[in-house]
């Protein structure tokens, strides 16, 4: 639009351009304002790339979460590592670190007089919060079968007769499906 | 901010010009990132299955003598030499094969690449359920010493774990273990 074409009407809508601080009657500031200096002192915000850079963000950080949320692993507990192996599910997780024996974080036990006895046996705390475990779940789902699924989370350095009579106690308490907590390796696969 | 600008909006009715309210977007796009870097989970924990043998018929509902006697592969990891795999109908011997023990050393962990061939091999030339629509899978019974340390036993079942086998369901087919685990306590 030109400027003879403004002037003949009165126009309620200006025509585009910088208006920021125009009527400081400082000079320099003005130059500054309408670009006449050397750099600009307005500057535009790129939003969109902003925006495009947090939605990537947000996809990846979708694609790679996980409802059953993280395992808490004990700082002293080396995990073995295996390669055909199954996404983690929501069970029991009986722990072995050290010398104690822990039930989703109760204590339940100790290593010691297995190790000492060098036979299996049952270790009957275990065994007595297993069974309940057992039959709070029949409670809560009456009329379902019980899976009898029990994770165990094993420091790698554990004797096999330690690792035997956990798994023989749980097992007698209802839970012969054991699922052992590993590292996983690389690829993929189900076991 | 970012807008629509049709060029009209003089006339009647709505304006036809928008500004798209990008500040909250962002706010609720920030938030969103918050939260599931909050929630994230950077460990790569799995699990690996094995199931027990505890005295007393697998299927209650049924008397011992007429259940089938399967062939069922034991892995003996007794002694520090080798490994025995023992093919076996009940308690009857089929075939026994002697496996060198050679531990490969992934970083700190140990994995059998050699039993892993070996079994798969087994499999492939004796194993009874490897049709796609059988619903069954193969047994491997695991038997080592009190004294084998935990990473040797999980490197042993993850080598079991190796032969995989299509299996139809639903018409869809997917790749599952072959061999099902039971871990001998006695």
């Amino acid at each position: 639009m030109s400027e003879k074409a403004l002037s003949r009407f009165t126009q309620p809508i200006s025509v585009p351009g910088r208006r920021l601080l125009h009527h400081v009657p400082l000079h320099f500031v003005l130059k500054k304002v309408t670009g006449g200096g050397q750099r600009a002192a307005n500057h535009e915000i790129p939003l969109i790339p902003f925006i495009d850079f947090l939605l990537c963000i947000v996809l990846f950080l979708l694609a790679s979460f996980s409802a059953t949320g993280e395992l808490p692993v004990d700082k002293n507990v080396q995990l073995p590592k295996a390669e055909n192996v199954l996404d983690m599910t929501e069970a029991p997780m009986i722990a072995i670190t050290g010398t104690q024996i822990m039930v989703d974080g109760v204590p339940a036990g100790n290593t010691r007089a297995i190790e000492e006895a060098n036979r299996l046996q049952r270790i009957d705390e275990l065994f007595n919060i297993l069974k309940n475990k057992r039959e709070l779940w029949k409670q809560i789902n009456p009329g379902k079968e019980f899976p009898g699924v029990a994770v165990l989370q094993v420091d790698k350095k554990v004797p096999a007769l330690v690792v035997k009579s956990v798994f023989q106690t749980a097992a007698f308490a209802g839970y012969p499906n054991i699922s052992f907590m590993v590292g996983r390796l690389g690829g993929e696969g189900g076991g | 901010m970012a807008g629509i600008d049709t060029g009209g909006g003089h006339g009647k009715g709505r304006a036809t010009n928008h500004e798209i309210p990008l500040i909250p977007f962002i706010d609720f796009l920030l938030c969103l990132v918050a939260f599931l870097l909050v929630t994230a989970v950077w460990s790569q924990m799995a699990r690996i299955n094995a199931d027990a043998r505890v005295p007393g018929p697998p299927k209650p509902d049924e008397e011992i003598e007429k259940q089938q006697k399967e062939k069922q592969l034991h892995v003996e990891m007794r002694g520090e030499r080798k490994f025995q795999l023992v093919w076996k109908e009940g308690s009857t011997v089929v075939n026994t094969i002697d496996v060198e023990r050679k531990p490969v050393k992934v970083g700190e962990d140990t994995q059998f690449p050699d039993l892993a061939k070996k079994i798969v091999d087994e499999w492939t030339a004796n194993g009874s359920h490897r049709a796609p629509t059988d619903t069954k899978i193969d047994q491997a019974v695991l038997h080592c010493d009190n004294s084998t340390q935990f990473q040797d036993v999980i490197a042993v079942i993850d080598a079991i774990y190796k032969p995989q086998r299509d299996y139809t369901f639903a018409g869809a087919v997917k790749k599952i273990p072959a061999f099902n685990v039971t871990f001998a306590v006695n």
